[in-house]
């Protein structure tokens, strides 16, 4: 599986946790709400029976008020009733008193049994209340009306008890809706002799019963003994149809018939109807006492529950507003996750990159240390910690025809630029020194490449030197670095001009300066990240300390070491600041004791060759060179010189060819320097000497005779002067 | 140095004595010029007195024996001491000369 197959499985795998944790949330937030819903629901249906019950209450109590009313004022007239039986005439004045004195009593009648009285078979007087408010007395006992058929006649014979007629429509009185309540009066002998009535108004009822509204949308229907619907929001159907025809129509049937039949036999309850488009209605219902009337509340349940309803759905959509910002967040989430994968990745490889970039810096620079084991001349040891993983700070040293070659720069800045210039830096160093030996031209040709490529304005500041092992002597340049110190007999910084940094100005001039370093001198090249190392309190590490530390080793490994140690037990826990660059040469040639040097100066004629020969033997005896020995030497010399004599100086003209060497126990040096123009022999190309006659060109032996003889054979341009350096161990 | 040549029929034996450096070798050369130009027979460098060559003396050396290659002749370089041997043996000379 590949990184990015990984990732996505990754964010896969976060993305259906993620669809996970939504699923979770929606459930447990609809959950929720639905548990509340039914508990709400529930209660809200205990709260409209509570008060559907108790509107049916107050309204039956209030109906009760006035049937009470209308049938004490027919049954305290039952006694002066009875008084009347004999008396005809007098009864429609008992009526008259009970419409007069009640007010809800719109008419009153006495109607005599037929028969009970032989004078008047039928009898019946009935006193009304006329529009104005006054009385009127008619007779019901007319073949048309024929009033012992009447329900209100015939029912209270029937039961010898109070009874409230089915309401009906008073055609006479102007279309309002009665009931009419009559009791059976007996006379002295137990007899039942006629009918006392009372004629109820029951507009006020439409009314009252139209006026119970619990809610919004409710209403209030009223029945009849029979289930005729008296009262209803439903005009047309009031006093023209029952209860039971009304049901066949009704969506829910099989319920509304149980309803009918509770509320017929006089039940107090409560059902619940379907309606259309699944909503429900509930029906509280209770009877009206003596009356045979039932009452019912009927609320539409989305009545009941308009409120949670519409917070219910409120909640749903909050849910869904907070699921919606909660898969948002996730998502987000989910993203700036795979996000910081991906830049964990980047990171990654970027630290993978900078350490191989650790790496090669580190190639770049020589970090074997003893870099010479086999040399007692000399001893180097230098370290170089980057800040960062790569640094600015680079060192070099190499040895080329016994000079010491060495440098120590610090690039501006930090980090991957910096390095970059370090490599940069250092590659140029290698190339110009290969065949530079002045270090005021490694370093003037140094500053030419980068100013020339140098379009981040960064530069460098280098110290450059050239030691010559042989001698001790040693050339140097300094380009804004910090001077190096000089562990002599005493210790102090090397004189330097400071000059600019590389990489600053094209054309720059470079002074170079020279000094002599004895057998023990050392010298101590650093970048400011030693003596400007902070520790927490931000104090730097400075010279002062960096001078006693030098002081208390000898050998150059043990000066590095305790430099590090102090340097680093001084930073402490502080963060490194800067790259730390030490470069420590110990120069050790104790041969210079014992050496002798001499001098010979030729001119520019090639029969002064022979004082060659002379000079060669006398050295030769001085040393003890064996016979082979001495004629090489003077064969490599001869050569060497011959090339000066015929070459270097125009043909004719007068010229000097100076000849040193220098003696030591093991080692012979003969420096040969000319005035003349430059002229590099060993730039010559090897000669063939396996070539046959034929092919074999006739010069061109004499500077391969001085590279085979001689250890180290090297050119270089110093002062206008040419100088070659031979030297040959002995 | 000291040049004695010393012609017999078909041979010229040539006896170097001295040193061959720089400077000798311009007067060597212009001795041998003749011999140079008859380079037909076979020339004997008699080296036995001979105690040192620079890369001129060398350089004569081989222009002899590319004019003999040239004219048909030989060119025998005979008792040459250790140290030149040496030198000979450096720059490849042992295989261009036969050696006595």
């Amino acid at each position: 599986m590949d990184v990015n197959e990984s990732i996505k499985a990754t964010v896969r795998k976060r993305t259906s946790a993620g669809l996970m944790l939504i699923i979770v949330a929606a459930v447990t937030l609809e959950a929720t709400t639905l548990i509340q819903y039914f508990f709400s629901q529930r209660a809200l249906r205990q709260e409209a029976s509570l008060r559907a019950e108790s509107e049916l209450r107050a309204t039956r109590n209030y109906i009760m008020d006035i049937v009470d009313q209308a049938e004490s004022a027919v049954n305290n007239s039952a006694w002066i009733t009875r008084l009347c039986l004999d008396y005809p005439d007098s009864i429609a004045v008992v009526a008259r008193r009970i419409v007069e004195e009640n007010p809800a009593v719109m008419g009153s009648s006495i109607a005599l049994v037929p028969g009970y009285n032989p004078k008047r078979p039928l009898f019946s007087p009935y006193v009304f209340r006329t529009a104005d408010g006054g009385t009127e007395l008619k007779s019901l006992a007319t073949p048309e009306y024929d009033y012992p058929s009447q329900e209100w006649f015939t029912e209270p014979l029937k039961y010898g008890i109070g009874y409230w007629s089915e309401p009906y429509i008073d055609t006479g009185g102007g279309d309002a809706l009665m009931t009419t309540y009559s009791v059976p009066i007996t006379d002295d002998d137990g007899r039942i002799a006629a009918v006392l009535t009372a004629d109820l108004s029951l507009d006020w009822l439409t009314e009252l019963v139209g006026n119970v509204r619990v809610y919004p949308g409710a209403y209030s229907v009223l029945i009849s003994r029979e289930g005729t619907i008296m009262v209803s929001p439903m005009e047309t159907l009031n006093m023209h149809q029952s209860i039971r025809d009304y049901a066949k129509q009704a969506t829910d049937t099989a319920n509304f018939n149980r309803m009918a039949d509770l509320m017929l036999s006089g039940k107090t309850g409560n059902v619940s109807l379907s309606r259309k488009r699944r909503q429900k209605t509930f029906v509280f219902f209770a009877p009206v006492e003596r009356t045979g009337w039932s009452m019912a509340i009927v609320i539409p349940d989305n009545e009941i529950f308009r409120e949670i309803r519409r917070m219910g759905r409120l909640v749903n959509f909050l849910t869904l507003v907070g699921l919606a910002m909660l898969v948002l967040i996730l998502r987000s989430a989910a993203r700036s996750s795979t996000r910081f994968h991906e830049l964990n990745e980047k990171k990654d490889r970027m630290e993978n990159e900078l350490r191989i970039g650790h790496n090669i810096q580190m190639s770049m620079i020589p970090k074997t240390f003893p870099p010479f084991p086999e040399r007692k001349d000399i001893d180097i040891s230098a370290t170089l910690v980057p800040a960062k993983e790569v640094g600015g700070d680079l060192y070099d040293f190499y040895i080329r025809d016994e000079k010491l070659f060495f440098c120590i720069g610090d690039v501006s800045g930090k980090g991957v630029p910096a390095s970059l210039v370090m490599a940069v830096t250092r590659s140029l160093f290698r190339t110009i020194s290969n065949h530079e030996k002045s270090p005021q031209r490694i370093v003037t040709l140094l500053n030419e490449s980068m100013t020339d490529m140098n379009e981040n304005n960064m530069f460098v500041t280098f110290f450059c030197g050239v030691l010559d092992m042989i001698t001790g002597h040693m050339r140097y340049c300094n380009a804004g670095h910090n001077p190096p110190v000089l562990l002599s007999d005493r210790v102090r910084e090397l004189p330097v001009f400071p000059n600019l940094p590389l990489g600053i100005m094209q054309g720059m001039s470079f002074r170079e300066q020279e000094t002599d370093l004895s057998c023990d001198d050392t010298l101590f090249l650093y970048t400011d990240g030693v003596t400007e190392a902070e520790n927490v309190s931000s104090e730097q590490f400075g010279q002062a300390r960096m001078l006693s530390v030098l002081l208390e080793h000898r050998d150059a490994q043990g000066q590095l070491e305790s430099m590090q140690k102090a340097v680093s037990d001084f930073v402490g826990e502080a963060a490194p600041s800067d790259d730390l660059t030490m470069l420590i040469i110990h120069y050790l040639n104790d041969m210079q004791a014992d050496v002798t040097e001499r001098h010979l100066i030729l001119h520019n004629d090639i029969q002064q060759i022979p004082q060659l020969a002379e000079f060669i033997e006398t050295i030769a005896d001085e040393k003890s060179l064996d016979q082979a020995l001495a004629m090489s030497l003077n064969l490599a010399l001869e050569e060497a010189v011959t090339n000066v004599i015929l070459y270097a100086y125009p043909e004719g003209s007068d010229g000097l060819v100076d000849i040193e060497a220098i003696l030591g126990a093991e080692k012979l040096t003969f420096i040969i320097s000319d005035s003349g123009i430059p002229f590099d022999p060993t730039a010559a190309p090897e000669a063939d000497v396996t070539l046959g006659v034929e092919e074999r060109p006739i010069g061109g032996l004499g500077i391969y005779l001085v590279r085979n003889i001689m250890d180290t054979v090297s050119y270089e341009r110093v002062d206008g002067k040419n100088v070659l350096t031979l030297t040959k161990i002995i | 140095m000291e040049v004695i040549i010393n012609k017999e029929s078909n041979v010229s034996t040539v006896r170097l004595i001295g040193r061959l450096d720089t400077p000798a070798s311009q007067d060597v050369a212009q001795e041998l010029e003749p011999l140079m130009a008859d380079a037909s027979g076979t020339i004997v460098l008699d080296c036995s007195e001979m105690g040192y060559i620079s890369s001129s003396g060398l350089r004569i050396f081989l222009s002899l024996r590319k004019a003999a290659a040239s004219r048909g002749g030989k060119v025998i370089v005979r008792n040459i001491s250790d140290d030149i041997r040496q030198v000979f043996m450096m720059t490849g000379f042992l295989n261009l000369f036969e050696i006595e």
